[in-house]
C-alpha cells in the first residue's frame, strides 16, 4: 500500500505528453485541502499547528485517517449523495407538503458514510431494505428508513396519487443518473434515442415499482398522509390505529345520530316547541361535528419512516408515448438488457426489487462501481474522469482516463465496497498532493489540467461556505440534525395556491436546513446549491455578484462577522493578536507583515468612519472589528481551496 | 441619473475618500488605482466590444413562455384544423404509433390585424394590434420532446450537455454598456424546466453568466446597504479588493479569480443602481395601465415587461423574461385541458403590447430585439381521444421577433393544412440562434470560444441565417 500510494493515480498519461508535474503542495495548504475535501470544514489552528509539527514522513497519511474517522465526514459525504437522489425535506407535490420523516433518510446516509457502509450493501439497503434479513430490531429499523431513497421520490400535482406514473418516471430516472449513470427517463414515451434503452426495458423497471407501496405526504385540501412506514413493531402500531379508527367511528357515528335526530325535527309540524328542539339539535350537531374533526386531524403520532413495502405483485403493461390511459403490451419484471439484466426470476413473489438490488450491486455489472469512483474522484479533484458524472451514455463525455477509472472500479470491489478506502488511495497519492502552482509551458499545452498535472484550484460549495463562516465566527452548532420545525399536521392547509413555503434559521451545518423541493432556501440559490427537483451530479460554479451582494450585505454575513469579532476581542487582549487570530480563523495561516499592518489601520479607520454615527463605544469597536472579518470572510482565499 | 448607460460611478473617487489620507495597503493602493485606469483592458471580460458587422439591434428582450406554447392556437392559423375537429386521424405522430388520433379544433379564433393582415389568435388581441410590428416564425424546429432538454435547447442551442445560454454568449460577444448592473438579467418568478442552466455561462466566463431578478420584495437579494455607515463598507470593499489582488496577482492563469473579483464592483454598482431600476414609483399612472400594473404591485407579467424596459433603458445587453404562468403551477404546458390557455393568455397579452408600444413611442424598438418563443409546439390532435389537450411537439412551432432590424408584419414559413409537420421553409432552433445573433451584428460562426481543445459556438456546427426576415 505504502509503494502504491506514491505513485501518480493516472498511469502514464502526463509523462507520454511529457508534462513536468508541478510540485507538491505545503503542509499548510494540504491540511486546508484534505480537512474542506473530507469533512467540509476549515481545519481549526490547533489542528493546524500539530500537522505542521508533526515530525513523520507519514504525517499525511496520519492526517487522512483523523478526518476519515470524523463524525463530519459523513455529512460532508452524505450530502454529496443527497445531491444525487435529490434529497428534499418535501413531497415536491403542487402544495409541496412538509415531509417531517424525511430527515431519518439523511441521517441514515450521513451515518452510512461514518461507518463505510460497503457500497454495495448501501445501494441494497436504500433499494430493497425492508426485503433484506436483519439481526435486530435497530438494524431493521435502520433498513426500513433507507428505502427512504424510493420513497423520496417527487410527488406531483394536486394529487399526487393519481400521478403516480410520473413518481415512479422519478424513482426509475434517479436510479438510472444516480446508480448507473445512465437517463432512462426518455424511454418512458419511446425507445432511447442515444443509448440502447428500448421502451420494454422501462416498463420492465416499472413493473417493479408498480409493485411497490409508497408513502403519501399529503394532498391540497387536508394531510390524508398514509403508508407511511411505522418504525415500532406492527402490532403496537396496529393497535394504537386501532384505537384512533374505534374512537372515529363512535365519534361518527355520534354525529350521524344527532344529525338524523335534526332532520326528523325539521320534519315535524311547525310549532314553537319544534323550533325549539331543531335549534338545541343544530348546536349538538355543530358540537359533534368539531369534535371529530379535531379528532380526525390528529392521528395517533406513530413514529414512522417516510418509506417503502411491497405491494401487489404485478406486471407493467407500456404506456403507449407514455400515456397512462393508452396501455400497450405487457412486460414481464425486469432489469437492463443491455447491461445483460435478466427478468425478475418466476419464483420471486414480491415486487423484485431485492432482485433488482442484488442486479445492480453484483460485480459484474460494468456500470455501478465506475460510477460511484467517479463521483469520488470528481468530488476529491473538482471534475470526474467522467465530467459528465449522471451520464456514460452516448449524450455525455468519455472518459478523459479511461484505464485509471477502471483501474479504480477495480479497487473498488476488490476492496469490498469500501468508500474510505477509495478516499485513502486518491488522498495518498502524488497526484493528489500537487500544488496549484501553474506552469506556464503546461498552461499552453492543457489549460484545463485535463492530464492533472496540478491540483485545480476549486471554490468552497454552498454547505462549505456557511459552514466555514460559522466555524470561524464559533457560532457552529456542532450537534447532529434531527426533525425540523414543521408546524403541527394539524394546521396543514397547504394547496396550491399556497404552498407549504418556509426557510428554518438554525446554527447547525448546512447539511441539516431544511431543504423545500420547489422554492429552494435563498441562500443556497445564491450559491449554487443542489436543485432538489432532480439529480445533480455536479454543482454549477459560478461567481456572480448576486454572491459578492450576500458577502456585502446579507444579515446572517453581518451577525456572524459581529459574533467573530465578539470572538477575536473575547480571545485576545491587544490588537496585533486579533488580527493573527482572525487570519488562522478565516484563512488558516498567519497574516504576512503588510498584511497584518492594513488590517489594523483598517480597525482604526473603521472607528473613525463610524465616529458620526450614535453608537456606545464598545459597539463602535465591534463593528470595526467586524468589518475586518466581513473583508477577510469575503476573499478570494477564504472561498477558494488549493 | 449617474450611472446610466456609462460608469458612472467612479471608483477612482471611492477608492480616494475611503483612504481619507492613511495609508492601504501601501503599494497595493498605487496598483488599485492603476488598475482603474486600464479598467477596460482586454483582461475585462465585460468591456464593450465591437460586433463583428454593423448591428441592428443593441440588446434583446426575451420572453420565454415556460411549458411549450401550442402554435395551432397561437401564431399559426389552420383553417382545416377547425373544420376537421373531431376527426380521427391515422398513425400520423411523428414520433409513430398505432393509435388512431382525433384532430382538435382550436377554442379560440384568428382575425387579420393591421395593415399587413397577419392573422393572429384572439387569444393574443392586444399583441395582435402590433401585427405590423412582428415577424412571426411558423416553421421553427427543435430536436427533443421533453420540456427539460427543449428548454436547454433553446438556451444553449444543445439537448444533452449543458452549454453556454444565448443571453451568456450575447454578453461575451458584445460584453456590457453599464457596468453596474449585470450585463444579462433574467427576470423569473421561477426558474424554467432546465432551472439554473438556463443563465449558466458554462465555459464562458463567469462574468457572463445571468443574474437571476425574483419579482419578490426585494428583487436582487441584499441589493440594499446594510452598513450604517456608506464610508466604512468602501473601506471594507477596498479592503476585500486589496487581498484580492494579491492573490489574483499571484495566480494569474486563473479567470474564475478575476470574475470573482469584478463580481464585487458590479454589486457594488448594484447596490447604487438597483433599488432605483426596481423602484416604479417614478413612472406615471398612464405607464403603469398601458402595462395592466397596480401601483405598488409586483405581480404578474407586467410587473416583469416594466422592469425590463427600465432595465434596456439603463444598458442592459440581454434581458429574459421567464412566464411561469397565471398561476405557479400551470405553465403552457397543457396536457389535460387547453382552456387554461385563456387565463395564461390574458397573464401576457397585454403586458406584451405594453412594452412593444412603450419601447417604440421611446424610439427605443429600433435598438431592441424583442424574441417571444417557447420549447416545443403542441399536437393539433388531443393527447387522448376523450381528453381536452395538447401533447408536446417539437416537429414544429410558431415564435416571433419585433423591433432591432427586422421586417414588421411578416408571417415566415409554414406547416402543413393541420400544423403537424412543416411544409417550407424550416427554420431550427440553430437558424433562429444564428438569426438572433446576425441582427446583433455577430456572426454566429465566428462568435466561439476555446475550450477543452476546440473551438465552440452556440450554433454547434450548424446554423444559418434567416435573410428573409431581416429589414
Amino acid at each position: 500500500m505504502a509503494a502504491e500510494s506514491h505513485r501518480p493515480l493516472h498511469p502514464g498519461q502526463a509523462q507520454e505528453r511529457r508534462l513536468k508535474p508541478a510540485p507538491p503542495a505545503d503542509r499548510r495548504t494540504l491540511i486546508r485541502r484534505a480537512t474542506f475535501d473530507l469533512t467540509g470544514l476549515p481545519p481549526a489552528p490547533e489542528e493546524i499547528d500539530a500537522f505542521l509539527a508533526d515530525p513523520s514522513p507519514r504525517a499525511f497519511e496520519t492526517l487522512v485517517e483523523r478526518l476519515l474517522a470524523s463524525r463530519h465526514y459523513g455529512e460532508r459525504w452524505g450530502r454529496h449523495w443527497l445531491d444525487v437522489v435529490r434529497y428534499a425535506d418535501t413531497s415536491g407535490c403542487s402544495a409541496d407538503f412538509p415531509v417531517p420523516e424525511a430527515f431519518r433518510y439523511r441521517n441514515y446516509v450521513i451515518d452510512a458514510f461514518n461507518r463505510d457502509k460497503p457500497y454495495d450493501r448501501f445501494l441494497r439497503e436504500q433499494i430493497a431494505g425492508d426485503l433484506l434479513p436483519h439481526a435486530s430490531e435497530s438494524e431493521k429499523v435502520e433498513r426500513l428508513i433507507a428505502t427512504g431513497y424510493i420513497a423520496i421520490s417527487r410527488r406531483f400535482g394536486t394529487t399526487p396519487e393519481n400521478y403516480l406514473h410520473l413518481t415512479i418516471e422519478d424513482t426509475i430516472e434517479n436510479l438510472g443518473r444516480a446508480l448507473l449513470g445512465l437517463g432512462l427517463g426518455c424511454a418512458r414515451c419511446h425507445d432511447h434515442k442515444f443509448d440502447p434503452i428500448p421502451t420494454e426495458d422501462y416498463y420492465a423497471l416499472y413493473g417493479i415499482f408498480r409493485s411497490t407501496r409508497y408513502s403519501w405526504g399529503g394532498y391540497d385540501n387536508g394531510p390524508r398522509r398514509r403508508d407511511l412506514v411505522p418504525l415500532i413493531p406492527q402490532e403496537e402500531a396496529d393497535a394504537l390505529r386501532k384505537e384512533f379508527e374505534e374512537r372515529k367511528s363512535v365519534l361518527e357515528k355520534e354525529l350521524e345520530r344527532v344529525s338524523g335526530e335534526l332532520k326528523a325535527a325539521r320534519k315535524e309540524a311547525p310549532s314553537a316547541a319544534a323550533a325549539k328542539r331543531a335549534k338545541e339539535l343544530e348546536a349538538a350537531v355543530a358540537d359533534a361535528k368539531q369534535a371529530h374533526d379535531r379528532f380526525v386531524r390528529n392521528p395517533p403520532l406513530i413514529e414512522s419512516a417516510y418509506a417503502v413495502a411491497e405491494g401487489k405483485a404485478q406486471e407493467a403493461r407500456v404506456h403507449v408515448r407514455g400515456d397512462p390511459n393508452k396501455l400497450g403490451p405487457e412486460v414481464p419484471r425486469g432489469f437492463l438488457q443491455v447491461l445483460g439484466g435478466p427478468g425478475v426470476p418466476a419464483k420471486a413473489r414480491g415486487s423484485g426489487r431485492l432482485e433488482l438490488a442484488e442486479w445492480l450491486t453484483d460485480p459484474r455489472n460494468p456500470l455501478t462501481a465506475r460510477v460511484m469512483v467517479n463521483r469520488l474522484w470528481q468530488h476529491h479533484f473538482g471534475k470526474g474522469l467522467v465530467a459528465t458524472p449522471n451520464d456514460f451514455g452516448r449524450q455525455g463525455l468519455p472518459p478523459t482516463h479511461p484505464e485509471l477509472l477502471d483501474y479504480l472500479a477495480e479497487r473498488f470491489v476488490e476492496q469490498g465496497w469500501s468508500i474510505k478506502a477509495m478516499h485513502r488511495l486518491i488522498m495518498n497519492s502524488s497526484t493528489y498532493r500537487l500544488s496549484g502552482r501553474d506552469l506556464p509551458e503546461n498552461l499552453e499545452v492543457d489549460p484545463e489540467n485535463a492530464l492533472l498535472w496540478k491540483f485545480s484550484r476549486r471554490r468552497l460549495d454552498a454547505e462549505a461556505v456557511r459552514d466555514a463562516i460559522l466555524a470561524a465566527s464559533g457560532e457552529l452548532d456542532r450537534t447532529m440534525g434531527g426533525a425540523h420545525p414543521f408546524p403541527p399536521q394539524s394546521t396543514w392547509a397547504f394547496v396550491q395556491e399556497r404552498p407549504f413555503a418556509a426557510a428554518y434559521e438554525t446554527r447547525r451545518r448546512s447539511v441539516y436546513v431544511m431543504q423545500p423541493r420547489i422554492k429552494m432556501h435563498p441562500f443556497f440559490q445564491i450559491l449554487d446549491g443542489a436543485d432538489p427537483r432532480s439529480s445533480t451530479g455536479a454543482r454549477l460554479v459560478g461567481h456572480t455578484p448576486l454572491q459578492a451582494l450576500f458577502f456585502m450585505n446579507d444579515p446572517f454575513v453581518h451577525e456572524q462577522a459581529d459574533r467573530f469579532a465578539d470572538r477575536l476581542m473575547g480571545a485576545r487582549p491587544e490588537p496585533g493578536g486579533r488580527v493573527k487570530l482572525a487570519f488562522l480563523l478565516a484563512l488558516g495561516r498567519p497574516p504576512r507583515p503588510e498584511e497584518e499592518r492594513a488590517a489594523l489601520t483598517h480597525v482604526r479607520e473603521a472607528q473613525r468612519d463610524l465616529k458620526e454615527l450614535p453608537m456606545p463605544e464598545e459597539r463602535r469597536l465591534q463593528l470595526a472589528w467586524a468589518s475586518l472579518a466581513r473583508a477577510l470572510l469575503s476573499s478570494h482565499e477564504f472561498i477558494f481551496i488549493e | 441619473m449617474a450611472g446610466r448607460g456609462e460608469p458612472g460611478f467612479t471608483r477612482r473617487g471611492a477608492l480616494r475618500s475611503l483612504l481619507g489620507g492613511s495609508l492601504l495597503l501601501p503599494g497595493v493602493l498605487t496598483e488599485l488605482l492603476a488598475a482603474d485606469e486600464d479598467r477596460r483592458t482586454p483582461a475585462d471580460p465585460l468591456r464593450p466590444k465591437a460586433p463583428h458587422f454593423p448591428a441592428r439591434a443593441k440588446r434583446v428582450i426575451l420572453l420565454f413562455m415556460t411549458g411549450g406554447v401550442s402554435h395551432v392556437d397561437s401564431f399559426d392559423f389552420k383553417p382545416k384544423l377547425f373544420a376537421d375537429d373531431g376527426k380521427s386521424l391515422g398513425s400520423v405522430h411523428p414520433q409513430g404509433g398505432k393509435a388512431p388520433r382525433t384532430l382538435m379544433g382550436p377554442s379560440w379564433g384568428f382575425k387579420r390585424w393591421g395593415k399587413s393582415g397577419l392573422e393572429v389568435s384572439d387569444l393574443f388581441q392586444n399583441v395582435a394590434r402590433c401585427a405590423d410590428d412582428l415577424c412571426v416564425i411558423r416553421s421553427l424546429k427543435t430536436d427533443h420532446a421533453n420540456h427539460f432538454e427543449a428548454t436547454l435547447g433553446m438556451h444553449s442551442g444543445s439537448v444533452t450537455v449543458a452549454r453556454p445560454s444565448i443571453g451568456s454568449w450575447v454578453s461575451y460577444g458584445l460584453g456590457s454598456f453599464n457596468r453596474n448592473m449585470p450585463s444579462f438579467i433574467l427576470i423569473a418568478p421561477e426558474l424554467p424546466y432546465a432551472g439554473g442552466l438556463v443563465s449558466s455561462s458554462d465555459f464562458l466566463p463567469g462574468d457572463h453568466r445571468g443574474t437571476r431578478v425574483d419579482p419578490a420584495a426585494e428583487p436582487i437579494p441584499n441589493m440594499t446597504r446594510r452598513l450604517e455607515s456608506p464610508g466604512l463598507q468602501e473601506r471594507e470593499l477596498g479592503l476585500v479588493e486589496a487581498f484580492n489582488r494579491e492573490y489574483l496577482r499571484l495566480r494569474p492563469g486563473d479567470g474564475a479569480l478575476g470574475a470573482r473579483l469584478r463580481s464585487f464592483e458590479s454589486a457594488f454598482g448594484m447596490q447604487r443602481e438597483a433599488p432605483e431600476v426596481f423602484d416604479l414609483t417614478q413612472e406615471s399612472d398612464a405607464t403603469l395601465r398601458l402595462y395592466g400594473l397596480q401601483r405598488g404591485s409586483t405581480k404578474g407579467f407586467g410587473w416583469q415587461c416594466l422592469v425590463a424596459r427600465r432595465l434596456a433603458e439603463r444598458g442592459v445587453r440581454f434581458i429574459e423574461l421567464v412566464d411561469v404562468g397565471a398561476d405557479s403551477n400551470h405553465n403552457w404546458d397543457t396536457h389535460y385541458d387547453m382552456a387554461r390557455y385563456g387565463d395564461l393568455a390574458r397573464n401576457v397579452d397585454l403586458p406584451i403590447a405594453a412594452l412593444l408600444r412603450d419601447l417604440k413611442s421611446r424610439g427605443m424598438l429600433e435598438e431592441t430585439l424583442v424574441v417571444w418563443t417557447t420549447e416545443f409546439g403542441r399536437t393539433p390532435f388531443k393527447e387522448t381521444p376523450d381528453g381536452k389537450g395538447r401533447d408536446h411537439h417539437p416537429a414544429c412551432f410558431s415564435s416571433w421577433l419585433a423591433g432591432g432590424g427586422v421586417k414588421g408584419g411578416l408571417a415566415y414559413g409554414s406547416t402543413d393544412e393541420y400544423g403537424m409537420q412543416i411544409a417550407e421553409a424550416q427554420v431550427h432552433v440553430h437558424d433562429f440562434h444564428a438569426t438572433i445573433l446576425h441582427l446583433l451584428g455577430l456572426d454566429h460562426t465566428r462568435l466561439t470560444y476555446r475550450y477543452s481543445g476546440r473551438d465552440f459556438r452556440l450554433t454547434d456546427v450548424a446554423g444559418k441565417v434567416v435573410g428573409a426576415l431581416l429589414a
